[in-house]
């Protein structure tokens, strides 16, 4: 595949903006997608964890972890359809061609997720009183685990075949006579794999000082349990923080020779120090856990570590995409769109800053208050504004849709 | 050389990669739709619990509220990505012409997606917990995102039929012009009625678990007014819907829906009418399995058809009028600056403008022709026609049992090449290609098609070596 029958792939209609513009809210919002998918995953193998155990704390962790495992999945899902959306404005030449080679995959992928999905939600309406009763439906758990690491096994071979355009003709047509089933995997890393998959360890570490700190707000009382969260964040952040270490030693060892340089470089470093950053930080901060807002930096901490992590990934797909096969993907048409450009980020921005803000805001609070929870003024009036944005949006919709249709 | 940005293809042999995506398309207009009335129903609920202040329709709201979740918003959000995958699979430079037009809406429409899976965790596990006035804004939000949602989808759908306003967009191109023309309008005022009456089914299901049961009367009473009213609307406005069709969606629609059609419809609104009026005369016999089954029936004998018309009547095209189902370009579009794909297909053919064609195909020799012909059936026809004796439209069943190859040949050539057919693409052959094309399409009847064209063609060769002797 040289780089022109590349370009010849991309889709002639151009891009209705910058191409850079795609690029950095692909890498964000795959950011934030990883990180949902690391607590579902942690979350789960914590649940499962904690329901086989006798321990009480363990036993009330598994209840909460349950109830963030059925809020991650979802999380996880809405936030996966941005990077979706965004890898295939600049890489649509490699996303289809990986996409349709192993369709059938692609396909099972919709399927498998609505299983382990219903299964997740099996397990939690069995175990509405796991903290006091035997676990039950263990089963459902486990099946849900292992179709979340199915789907996530999906998700990796599509990303890495896009990798290896060289390849695509022979995957089509293997001896020159076209296969159209699309039942195969192509490509796959076990290391590249593992470790996205196994960075839910620290995460969920990580996390679990989030939760800590929100309870502590909540005027928790058993301070044996806040103990135990931090004991374990912490063995969960060092043990994870080095396996994860590890596994990504290994992936970068593997590169294909024509990148094997990008190991060796910055890219690799930086992900390694903001993970280190991330798992050493709530230790460092001692005592300070437990003072004013410090308690929940480690989840900030984390976020940021997790962007550094998704850039460095991008890294790799460009110098692979770029450095070797020639294909840019700044240098896509423009076919500029104002109108539909603007109203995105005045949406994003104004729109959902502000309803997701108020949401966050009253779900937080309320989690802290005993009884009926009643917003102050300042927060009613975001919800307020909320609303009226909702109304002014449906506004402009019709009114510039009414004057195009009819003018 | 002409390359031509074509994709490899997926073919799904036992059923077609068209029913696959019509199959998870049509559950998640289900589910979503579900999801949409549903939301509309528990903010009307919260509304009078919050007014008349009636703790039991709050609790009743957390207790459903998980049903709400599960099958609505967790599948609907499944399945949403699931249509889009399986269009990115099934048909990817279709996709990607709904991609880089409107990639901002659906980035739009995601802020929504996330406002409302935000929501929809809080209107179930908040319930009761924020006080009244608050809880309310909560509904009112999430109802709203519900059906900005909506707004944001329904012109896109739109444009797989047809750009907003045509002329236009063809010209000029841009954003508006490609989402809103009339037909945009007509699909949102159907599908808003149709949300109703999914609103007013899918409540039947939530309805029967209430304890109250002169509450309960009232409540499916309402039900049932607002189901029977939003059908007859919905209904109603079809004339409106077609009216803003292409002039070639007519033709397809006058002369190719299967004759089952208007009768399915017509027995389906029938049916629902009935349904609503029964409910509306004897609201207890709503039990959740009836009002289950009604969602279902309306899921196999209202939307199905309705998935199946709008996937017949924009053939031959599967994008704005000017992508087709077979992936080729087969207009300009100034506005945009695409070109037509066909003069390069002419000029050069498949064998040479498609990047994937395998390098041994590029040549078509007597031995190779029937493989050739089957790469040419993958690429050209099989998003259309299954090549099986099942799936959608099998070609088999399109030519003679005992056709002949040239016969097939003189067809592919003067009907497909010049595009002298109503809802079929213009698919350029050269001469070599229609012949490989027209061998395998004879050996699918036909198994000893390819040895008598092999065996044929030793005769030829024989032929011109003898002819060579003679000299
Ligand atoms: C855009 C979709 C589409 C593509 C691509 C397509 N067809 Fe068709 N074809 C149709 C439709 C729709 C019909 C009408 C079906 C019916 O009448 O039941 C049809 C009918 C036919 C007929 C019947 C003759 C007639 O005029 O009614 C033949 C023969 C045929 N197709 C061959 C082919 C071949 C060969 C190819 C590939 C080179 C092909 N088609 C590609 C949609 C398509
Ligand atoms: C809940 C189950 C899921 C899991 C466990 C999961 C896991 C993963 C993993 C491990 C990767 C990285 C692969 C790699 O780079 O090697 C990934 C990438 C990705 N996932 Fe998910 N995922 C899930 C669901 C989803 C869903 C539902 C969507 C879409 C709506 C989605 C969209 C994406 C996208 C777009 C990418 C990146 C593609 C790219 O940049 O090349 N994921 N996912």
């Amino acid at each position: 595949m040289d780089t022109a029958m590349l370009y010849a792939l991309r889709d002639p209609l151009g891009v209705p903006a910058h191409p850079v513009i795609f690029l950095v809210l692909a890498v964000l919002t795959w950011a934030l997608h990883i990180a949902a998918v690391h607590v579902l995953l942690g979350s789960s193998a914590l649940a499962i964890r904690g329901a086989f155990s006798a321990q009480d704390h363990w036993r009330r962790l598994a209840d909460a972890m349950v109830n963030t495992a059925k809020v991650a999945v979802s999380v996880a899902i809405v936030i996966g359809v941005a990077p979706l959306l965004f890898v295939q404005v600049i890489y649509d030449p490699f996303w289809y061609t990986s996409n349709v080679l192993s369709a059938w995959w692609v396909i099972a992928f919709i399927f498998i997720l609505i299983v382990a999905t219903l299964a997740l939600f099996i397990f939690y309406a069995m175990n509405y009183e796991i903290r006091h009763k035997k676990v039950r439906a263990p089963s459902a758990m486990i099946i849900a685990i292992i179709g979340f690491l199915v789907v996530g096994f999906i998700m990796h071979a599509l990303s890495v075949q896009t990798l290896e355009p060289d390849q695509w003709r022979e995957w089509y047509a293997p001896n020159g006579v076209i296969d159209a089933s699309g039942r195969s995997i192509h490509a796959f890393d076990p290391w590249r794999f593992g470790f996205f998959i196994l960075l839910s360890f620290p995460v969920i570490g990580i996390w679990l000082f989030g939760y800590r700190r929100y309870l502590q707000g909540a005027g928790e009382s058993d301070a044996g349990y806040l103990d135990f969260l931090q004991r374990l964040g912490t063995r969960l952040g060092a043990v994870g923080g080095v396996i994860s270490l590890i596994l990504l030693t290994l992936w970068m060892r593997g590169l294909p020779e024509d990148i094997s340089d990008f190991a060796t470089g910055i890219w690799p470093i930086a992900a390694a120090a903001a993970l280190i950053v991330a798992v050493a930080y709530p230790v460092l901060l001692g005592k300070r856990l437990d003072r004013g807002m410090w308690g929940y930096t480690p989840v900030l901490v984390a976020t940021v570590a997790m962007i550094v992590v998704a850039t460095m990934r991008e890294a790799v797909r460009w110098v692979t995409l770029f450095g070797v096969h020639g294909y840019n993907p700044l240098d896509y048409k423009i076919a500029m769109d104002w109108y539909s450009t603007g109203l995105f980020f005045l949406t994003f921005g104004v729109l959902g800053g502000t309803i997701v803000a108020y949401l966050l805001t009253i779900a937080w609070q309320a989690g802290q208050t005993e009884g009926t929870y009643t917003p102050s003024r300042a927060v009613n009036l975001l919800g307020t504004a909320g609303v009226v944005l909702l109304l002014l949006w449906i506004a402009q919709y019709f009114g510039f849709g009414l004057w195009t249709a009819y003018k | 050389m002409d390359l031509i940005g074509l994709f490899p293809t997926w073919y799904e042999p036992l059923i077609g990669s068209g029913w696959v995506i019509g199959l998870i398309a049509t559950i998640h207009v289900l589910f979503s739709h579900t999801a949409v009335g549903a939301a509309i129903l528990f903010a009307v609920l919260a509304y009078i619990g919050v007014r008349d202040d009636r703790p039991e329709l709050i609790d009743f709201i957390k207790k459903y509220g998980l049903f709400l979740l599960v099958f609505s918003y967790i599948l609907g959000s499944i399945t949403g990505p699931g249509i889009w995958y399986s269009t990115t699979v099934g048909s990817p430079r279709g996709i990607s012409a709904l991609i880089h037009n409107f990639v901002w809406k659906w980035a739009t429409e995601w802020v929504f997606f996330v406002i409302e899976v935000i929501g929809v965790y809080m209107m179930v596990y908040m319930a009761g917990k924020l006080d009244r006035r608050t809880y309310m804004k909560v509904a009112i939000i999430f109802g709203l995102t519900s059906y900005t949602t909506m707004l944001a989808i329904v012109g896109i759908l739109s444009f797989m039929m047809m750009p907003g306003r045509p002329e236009q967009w063809f010209a000029e191109g841009g954003y508006l012009y490609g989402f809103y023309g009339p037909n945009t309008f007509a699909q949102l005022a159907i599908r808003t009625a149709f949300m109703f009456t999914m609103t007013a089914v899918v409540g039947g299901i939530v309805a029967a678990g209430l304890k109250d049961a002169a509450f309960k009367q009232w409540l499916l009473r309402r039900l049932a007014i607002v189901g029977g009213l939003s059908a007859i609307v919905g209904m109603s406005l079809y004339p409106w819907y077609l009216g803003t069709l292409p002039g070639i969606a007519h033709l397809v629609m006058e002369n190719r829906l299967p004759d089952y059609f208007t009768p399915s419809i017509l027995i389906v609104l029938g049916a629902m009418l009935a349904y609503f009026a029964l409910t509306f005369i004897r609201p207890k016999i709503v039990t959740a399995t009836l009002a289950g089954f009604a969602t279902l029936a309306i899921l196999v004998l209202g939307l199905w058809p309705g998935e199946t018309v709008r996937e017949s009547v924009r053939k031959p095209y599967i994008a704005g009028q000017y992508l087709y189902s077979n992936q080729v370009i087969g207009h300009d579009v100034p506005g945009m600056g695409v070109k037509s794909e066909i003069p390069a297909l002419q000029k050069a053919g498949f064998t040479q403008a498609h990047i994937f064609w395998p390098e041994s195909q590029r040549e078509i020799t007597r031995e190779n022709a029937p493989e050739v012909g089957r790469s040419l059936a993958l690429t050209a026809c099989s998003n259309c026609h299954s090549l099986s004796d099942t799936g959608i439209r099998p070609l088999k069943n399109y030519f003679p049992k005992q056709a002949d190859i040239e016969g097939i040949k003189t067809y592919l050539l003067g009907a497909l090449s010049t595009g002298n057919t109503m809802y079929m693409p213009q698919i350029p052959l050269k001469e070599a290609e229609a012949e490989a094309l027209a061998v395998y399409i004879a050996s699918l009847n036909d198994p000893d098609a390819v040895s008598r064209y092999r065996a044929e063609s030793q005769t030829a060769q024989l032929d011109h070596r003898s002819d060579e002797e003679d000299k």
